[in-house]
């Protein structure tokens, strides 16, 4: 059978996905009505941004985003390089380094992020004397870095024992070996469930609300307790955690775009 | 234990009594003693498994032996990492998979290890890498990706690679065996050009004309074990051993 041709095809895709969505918004809109509802989300805006004589203010929403993109900025790079360094201590020779990895690794990965994050917030944070701030960010990158180190782990032993004994061969080090030819290859090669990890660190980031870090998610509480737009600061809310991760997948699918993967 | 016997200032490479058992007491180096002279070309020939390619990766450090003694150019191959990146750097390795770092040029490739290991700038590296790789016949092709170019031209890029610290011993591993067939004279014709310079070479091959036409010595192993030595003269036309020559009957 032939393919029918492109256009007819997205042409019919878009036709259902907007009847997916009309219908969507008319059983909302019907909820809505059945528990007299109120929409106002004519007030949404000024919850996002104001402008007094032309320059622009962020409003509490935006602030919060700032501040869940600040964690989640912070904790990438370091569950990044804590997920680095588990890994390659699981797959060292020192018998020490491989039990600690695995017992942060079983640690974490079998006990909720809610409950590592109270611990961190009301046992660790008052002996070690830091902020709320950096609590979230320590709770983040341990939970998500044992996740990346089980992603490293995969890539770097995905790649063709050949690689190493070509490296070695020529006398490079261990530790050039890694940096210059294991590490880039396996790291294109495990570009997206990377990516899928960044997004989980996006969206778990709500969580640190719970210990009233003013991110998105709180700033979205704290409108909402004031002004009972439930619905309108929720989709709102949900529409501006959607963008970012939507933002960050199309970011790495331009740079697998760019940088296409060898072998 | 017997006290090994050491090998002359004139054995470029001297591999003493090595013994290596892989899992499940597979014998893959039994009591194997082989020495290599400057400027020799051996040939270790024998059926697969029989433990050529382990003799050959032991060599520079990419298997341990479990017992026995192993000395490149003076320097012993032991415990200390040293020694074994010392060694490394004076033996370059052709594989039958050619390993090229596929996420580098095929300029990069050989440049890499003059940039790391011998500290040159990259326009020194690239300087003789580019000589390196007219040498082999594929500076044409200096700035592209190894997946661009056909087995015959990546195995030779990849000869280019193993040559770029200057080593004094060269090491072939089945080099031509994961080739297309139209193919492999023009890695052979490379090998066969470096034989002709004096490179000490250390080659195990299925290819019995090139071994007769540019091999000084034969080595023929079975089991781990050495079944006969001999120039290669002798070695193909008057074997002393009958396993010997039913080999070679097979394979001729």
């Amino acid at each position: 059978m032939k393919p029918a041709p492109l256009f007819k095809t997205v042409y019919r895709d878009l036709l259902g996905f907007a009847a997916l969505l009309a219908l969507g918004f008319w059983l909302i809109g019907r909820g809505g009505a059945n528990i007299s509802y109120r929409w106002h989300w004519q007030q949404v805006p000024q919850y996002l941004y104001s402008l007094e004589d032309g320059r622009f203010i962020a409003g509490p929403l935006l602030q919060g985003l700032m501040v869940t993109l600040e964690i989640t900025a912070v904790s990438l790079i370091l569950a990044g390089c804590i997920g680095l360094a588990t890994a390659l201590l699981r797959m060292s020779s020192s018998p020490v380094g491989r039990i600690l990895a695995w017992g942060y690794l079983e640690t974490i990965r079998n006990t909720p992020l809610l409950v590592q994050i109270f611990f961190l917030y009301f046992v660790m944070a008052p002996i070690l004397d830091i902020g709320r701030f950096a609590t979230a960010v320590v709770a983040l990158s341990m939970f998500e870095g044992a996740y990346a180190s089980e992603i490293f782990r995969a890539g770097i032993t995905s790649l063709a024992k050949g690689q190493w004994e070509a490296a070695f061969s020529l006398g490079l080090t261990r530790f050039d070996t890694y940096r210059k030819v294991i590490l880039p290859q396996a790291i294109r090669r495990i570009l997206p469930p990377l990516t899928s990890q960044a997004i989980s660190l996006v969206k778990d980031s709500a969580l640190v609300s719970t210990i009233a870090v003013y991110d998105l998610t709180m700033e979205g509480r704290a409108i909402i307790a004031e002004t009972f737009m439930t619905f309108e600061i929720w989709f709102t809310v949900a529409a501006i955690y959607l963008s970012v991760t939507l933002l960050l997948s199309g970011l790495v699918a331009l740079v697998e775009r760019y940088y296409p993967q060898r072998s | 234990m017997e006290q090994p016997v050491m090998g002359g200032d004139d054995y470029i490479i001297s591999a003493e009594r090595l013994e290596k058992t892989y899992p499940g007491n597979l014998k893959a180096l039994d009591d194997f003693t082989v020495r290599v002279k400057r400027g020799e070309v051996v040939v270790v020939v024998g059926p697969s498994g029989s433990g050529k390619s382990t003799f050959l990766r032991c060599l520079n450090g990419l298997e341990e032996i479990d017992s026995g003694s192993i000395t490149v150019d003076g320097i012993p191959l032991d415990d200390r990492e040293e020694h074994r990146l010392e060694i490394r750097r004076e033996v370059g390795m052709v594989f039958q998979a050619f390993n090229l770092f596929p996420h580098m040029t095929v300029l990069e490739n050989v440049n890499l290890a003059q940039q790391l290991v011998r500290r040159r700038s990259r326009s020194e590296a690239t300087e003789f890498s580019l000589a390196l790789l007219d040498k082999v016949g594929v500076s044409e092709k200096a700035r592209v990706y190894p997946d661009a170019l056909s087995g015959g031209q990546q195995q030779r890029v990849a000869i280019a690679r193993a040559l770029a610290l200057m080593p004094k011993v060269m090491l072939f591993d089945e080099a031509t065996s994961a080739l297309d067939p139209e193919m492999i004279g023009e890695v052979l014709d490379v090998m066969r050009s470096l034989a002709g310079e004096g490179m000490t070479m250390v080659v195990v091959t299925h290819e019995m004309g090139f071994a007769r036409e540019v091999s000084d010595r034969v080595v023929f192993m079975e089991q781990g074990r050495i079944v006969e030595e001999a120039a290669t003269a002798t070695f193909f036309t008057a074997p002393a051993r009958k396993r010997t020559r039913d080999f070679l009957r097979q394979i001729l």
